[in-house]
């Protein structure tokens, strides 16, 4: 009986934006031959027990309630909510094998905990500041600012922030009646229920082979990256990516203060002597004779620039792996939600294996055989690295797969989310084989006029007939909406 | 507090300036030994006799209150004896009041050289509110708070008419220049202080320009203000002379000048990243060279920071050529027409020349940027606009250009791509805004409105005291220069004299005739006797009177007229009108504000409007065909709006500019059509 895998289905849960996948791998037609099964991430924005039950439940008879393989690749919501939420799904009757995460959820390392000592302390300061900014707009700010021109518009403005930065706290922190507790409790769930002494750390140029049932694949360990300071790298500058202008170093006043207030004194370090501060009341009446000039708050806002660091940091810690058939070198990319400073560590990997064509590093030949590849972060500009990235997967046969749907989205995730540009590029590339969780509300112009669904049907006539017919076949989708389907040929 | 008047000294005048002793960059390098003797510098700031603790003044309080740990700091007393006999305390970034000082002077030396290039003083935008009746407060005093954040930012809060200033832990990347972990403060670097204090002052005239209404508004904004950062620094000789002197190199080459250009930027934060377009460091040889433009920037590059970087490297540039002109003669006279310079150092009196020459240099690009501001439309600017009021600006007041200054800037916006909008050729005739040629009937009209301006520039020409200056204003336009609100003044002359005048909807571009509720405009009752008209709003009106190199005297009355019209866009297309409401919470898909607008020129010595510069709301061209054609007014059909402006606008709020966000605009603002939030802020953050 032939063992070498053939093919593979990858099946994306449609819960909601976020992350939750099931690969089964077969040697030949029919369940008979399923050699290996493999489940990555499970998470999504939002959702409850009940509705995200049947999806679980489904994915456990898919997978015949074993995988051989869980691939938890960061800590985010939209990653892990899943295993919080129905826990009990994931701890009663259902078999899992081995659990690969990054290094850096190595807790056992000293500069692990450490680092996450530190960033939680970050993450923390985050959610203050979010929940501070969140009381002070309800503390009748848009009566004070009745009295100005435009009032109204401002305190939108103002309300606005305040919802997208309490958004990306949910996104990192685990809170319970609003105190924080420490990591997200998905995580936790994984970690402490679901593993049973069975996690592997993931080291960026690993190359794990002779898997167990995976005859004639390989998987390429492509990040999270080994050094922080890449880590901490978001944007690549023009023509890569964002910049930004601060970092997340640069946030640690913020950080202390906001925590120390928060703990009910304002013993914050002070930039300057004590014999320097007036405690006389005068200046204090100058300072209030205009309340509508005062600052109190003001300084809260300084928390949007934490936030995206933080989720850009986390982002970059995905775990992120090419799945390689190595007969024809075909490879399916799961890169998490890594970043631009993760893609770019990638090409500087010392692989212990030299490509066939020797003018390239190994990750740019990885690139250019991708034939399955999972967007990364939803399909915002960040997620995909463009000259480090998709510029470099050139297959013919490329499809993508983009987890992201509108009815299911933190506030103003859709202002980045989908990438104009991307879409573009991967409609172009993927000659429209590009599959997307929901693409209901999503639209291809700023003008909300053209539906993307159009958009992908018009850019599909442009496979020939062949790879129609082929797309078509692989693709499936469940009568009852709960997965998209596509198998990847070996 | 001093005794002003010492019995012995009953003569004395207050002193013409007050000395305060500061950073010349910032503190990070008064720790470098090659910048320690440049950095400490003497600012000499307008002496103020009430010059109260804070420092609190005319034009500006400093409030020093942190937020972020619920503390006061005690504020300066600039009056006190020591401090006087010292020129003011000594540059140190552990005392809060030395920071209180810094930001004082910086923001005085701004606000003066504004002053002495416009011929008048600086007022701040008022105080908008919600109220229609009372419409606006008079703002006296710009608020300065030096530690107000935790964050390496420093922003300008329209609403707030406040600066504040951010401080936070350096960042390790830069061990050589900061100690990592202590604090650097923004209220302590001149380029952050002089770029925000300009934001403020910007604002005062031009509050319209931190609406994002096409790519080069918010960058213009930045840009403008990083110009002023830059070229006012340029103007202290003290600190060019020392890298003059240390420089054995190439002096022809403009290279010196435009390294210090950017490490005056470079030391914190972004506030030098505009100034990375000037040139780099060529990484095997060291040497600093200036980028060279392709022509295709302005066409390509769209993000609001990155552009307003094109529009700095182009006045640099101008600079550049400027210097190299006014040193030419002394380099030959120093290297004996070789121009090869002789060993050793160089003469000190070469030294003294040189700086002298790019102080001045810097001085005359700083008053022709600032001055091009009364020349510009109200709403909506393009580079393109500003470089035809540079050009206008300067012509009007330098009749001779014999050092070239105006081909200087043509040559170096032509370089870039910028090219204004609607001209036919790139000369200097038809960059320059042209005199209006207006029929009998018109300047007749405008006739009548020249006297009346004449009569209030008698009555402001003495007056010092800026409210008072702000309140005759005030009441010159109408006591209240908005709809809905008392009639009378300059406001109604206008309804009366310009009704259904195609000639005048023509010049500003704006709907004045009986259907103006079909072009979407609000109906306004402040016109004289209940009388109902189309809204406008007279903004800034200011008397200006300024004196040129040759002794040439400027006495002109400079004010904008601003229109709104609410239009629907559909699929792209310009699809009619809608009534907007005063504050509207949130449109509806496709609805927008469209802002026209025109600045008027008149000229107070021949009695005649001089300029009319305009943003339109109508269709210009459709006006002038009808003109020419003489068919009797079917309004409607020779008044069209100006769909391409208006359908430009919309695709860049809706399209083009979400292209270029910044991701943190893109998770936390409001959009481009509520920008509202902390402007200024937003720009900064990327």
């Amino acid at each position: 009986m032939p063992n070498k895998i053939t093919h593979a289905e990858v099946r994306m849960y449609r819960m909601g934006t976020g992350d939750c996948f099931a690969i089964k791998f077969f040697a030949g037609k029919g369940e008979a031959n399923v050699k290996f099964k493999m489940m990555i991430d499970c998470g999504v924005w939002t959702g409850s027990k009940a509705r995200l039950q049947p999806f679980i439940e489904d994915l456990k008879t898919y997978v015949n309630n074993e995988v051989d393989l869980l691939v938890v690749t960061h800590e985010h919501i939209d990653h892990v909510l899943g295993f919080e939420r129905c826990s009990d799904l994931f701890t009663n009757d259902f078999d899992v094998k081995k659990i690969w995460m990054g290094w850096s959820e190595d807790d056992s390392l000293s500069k692990v905990s450490n680092w996450k000592t530190e960033h939680g302390q970050k993450k923390l300061a985050l959610a203050r500041a979010a929940e501070r900014l969140k009381n002070s707009i309800q503390a009748g700010l848009e009566n004070r600012l009745a009295t100005e021109h435009k009032g109204n518009s401002i305190f939108n403005a103002k309300k606005g922030f305040s919802d997208s930065l309490n958004g990306f706290a949910d996104l990192h922190i685990q809170s319970l009646n609003g105190v924080y507790v420490g990591l997200l409790e998905g995580m936790r769930v994984v970690k402490k229920e679901i593993a049973n002494n069975n996690i592997e750390y993931k080291y960026p140029g690993e190359i794990v082979e002779d898997i167990d049932g995976l005859d004639g694949v390989k998987i390429y360990v492509l990040g999270p990256p080994e050094k922080w300071n890449i880590v901490e790298t978001e944007g690549g500058g023009e023509g890569e990516s964002y910049t930004h202008n601060t970092t997340l170093k640069e946030m640690d006043a913020f950080a202390a203060s906001i925590l120390s207030s928060a703990a009910g004194g304002n013993t914050a370090t002070s930039p300057f002597d004590d014999h320097y501060s007036d405690l006389s009341t005068s200046q204090a009446s100058g300072y209030t004779k205009e309340d509508w000039r005062t600052i109190d708050d003001d300084w809260l806002y300084s928390a949007g620039g934490l936030a995206l660091r933080i989720n850009s940091l986390t982002n970059n810690l995905s775990l992120a792996l090419a799945i390689e058939f190595t007969d024809n070198k075909r490879v399916m990319l799961f890169p998490g939600d890594a970043e631009y400073g993760s893609w770019s560590s990638w090409h500087k990997i010392n692989w212990s294996e030299t490509p066939a064509d020797s003018t390239k590093h190994l990750t740019e030949e990885i690139l250019n055989k991708t034939v399955f590849y999972k967007v990364a972060h939803h399909m915002s500009h960040n997620g995909t690295a463009q000259r480090l990235g998709l510029n470099m997967m050139k297959h013919k046969d490329l499809v993508a797969m983009a987890t992201l749907d509108y009815d299911n989205i933190g506030d103003k995730w859709s202002n980045t989310m989908p990438n104009h540009e991307l879409i573009d590029e991967l409609l172009t590339k993927t000659k429209g084989r590009l599959i997307i969780m929901k693409e209901d509300k999503i639209f291809y112009d700023f003008d909300n006029t053209e539906p993307l669904a159009n958009k992908i049907i018009e850019s599909r006539k442009k496979m020939t007939a062949a790879q129609k017919t082929a797309f078509d076949k692989a693709f499936e989708a469940d009568p009852d909406g709960r997965w998209f389907q596509y198998t990847v040929r070996a | 507090m001093i005794n002003k008047q010492s019995a012995t000294n009953t003569a004395v005048h207050g002193p013409a300036f007050r000395k305060l002793r500061g950073y010349a960059f910032d503190p990070s390098l008064s720790l470098n030994t090659d910048t320690f003797f440049i950095n400490n510098i003497t600012y000499k700031v307008p002496w103020e006799d009430e010059l109260q603790t804070g420092p609190v003044g005319e034009y500006v309080e400093v409030i020093d209150y942190d937020p972020t740990i619920e503390k006061y700091y005690t504020p300066v007393d600039l009056d006190a004896e020591y401090l006087l006999a010292e020129d003011g305390l000594d540059p140190d970034e552990n005392n809060p009041q030395f920071h209180q000082q810094m930001v004082y002077a910086v923001a005085m030396t701004t606000i003066k050289n504004f002053e002495n290039a416009l011929g008048r003083l600086v007022q701040w935008s008022p105080r908008r509110l919600a109220d229609r009746k009372e419409f606006e407060k008079y703002v006296r005093k710009l608020r300065i708070y030096p530690h107000a954040l935790r964050d390496a930012n420093a922003y300008y809060s329209p609403q707030k008419k406040a600066l504040l200033f951010g401080y936070f832990a350096s960042n390790p990347a830069k061990n050589t220049l900061h100690m990592p972990g202590s604090f650097v403060y923004t209220c302590l670097s001149h380029d952050i202080i002089a770029h925000e204090t300009t934001h403020a002052i910007l604002d005062g005239m031009y509050p319209h320009y931190s609406e994002p209404t096409n790519a080069d508004v918010l960058a213009f904004h930045e840009a403008f203000a990083d110009i002023v950062a830059l070229f006012q620094h340029f103007t202290f000789p003290e600190v060019l002379k020392h890298q003059i002197a240390k420089t054995r190199g190439d002096l022809a080459s403009q290279n010196l000048l435009g390294e210090l250009a950017q490490e005056f930027g470079s030391a914190i934060g972004n506030y030098g990243s505009l100034r990375s377009a000037l040139g780099k460091k060529d990484p095997i040889t060291k040497k600093w060279v200036p980028n060279e433009p392709t022509g295709e920037e302005y066409a390509t590059i769209m993000e609001p920071h990155n552009r307003g970087s094109i529009l700095v490297s182009a006045v640099f540039d101008a600079f550049l050529t400027i210097y190299k002109n006014r040193v030419s003669d002394l380099l030959r006279l120093a290297t004996n027409g070789t121009g090869v310079l002789p060993a050793g150092d160089l003469h000190p009196d070469l030294v003294n020349r040189l700086a002298n020459e790019a102080s001045k240099s810097a001085s005359h690009v700083l008053n022709m940027c600032i001055r091009a501001l009364d020349y510009c439309p109200p709403v909506d600017i393009t580079f393109g606009d500003y470089l035809r009021a540079i050009i206008t600006a300067d012509t009007d007041i330098v009749v001779d250009d014999d050092r070239n200054y105006r081909v200087a800037f043509i040559e170096a916006f032509r370089r870039r791509g910028m090219y204004p909008h609607g001209i036919k050729t790139l000369s200097m005739s038809s960059l320059g805004f042209q005199k209006n040629r207006l029929s009998h009937g018109i300047a007749e009209l405008f006739g009548s409105i020249t006297a009346q301006l004449r009569n209030y520039s008698n009555n402001v020409i003495y007056e010092k005291d800026r409210e008072e200056i702000y309140k005759q204003t005030k009441a010159f336009i109408a006591k209240s220069e908005f709809e809905d609100m008392t009639p009378g003044g300059l406001h109604s002359s206008f309804m009366a004299s310009f009704d259904n005048s195609i000639e005048f909807e023509q010049l500003t571009g704006l709907v004045f005739n009986s259907d103006w509720s079909y072009y979407g405009v609000r109906t306004s009752k402040s016109y004289k006797d209940k009388a109902l008209g189309p809204s406008f709003r007279i903004q800034d009106l200011r008397l200006v009177s300024r004196v040129g190199p040759e002794n040439k005297q400027i006495n002109q009355i400079v004010f904008s007229i601003i229109q709104r019209s609410g239009v629907i866009i559909n699929k792209g297309k310009f699809a009619g009108h809608f009534i907007p409401p005063d504050d509207p919470v949130e449109y509806e898909k496709g609805k927008f504000d469209f802002y026209g607008g025109c600045t008027l020129i008149f000229d107070l010595d021949s009695l005649e409007l001089k300029y009319a510069i305009s943003k339109p709301l109508l269709d210009i061209a459709k006006l002038k065909e009808a003109m020419k054609s003489q068919i009797p007014t079917q309004i409607k059909e020779i008044r069209k709006i100006d769909t391409a402006r208006a359908e430009a606008q919309y695709r860049y709020q809706h399209e083009e500019a979400p292209m270029h966000l910044s991701e943190y605009t893109q998770y936390f603002s409001g959009g481009m059509a509520n920008f509202l939030n902390e402007p200024f802020s937003f720009l900064h953050q990327h």
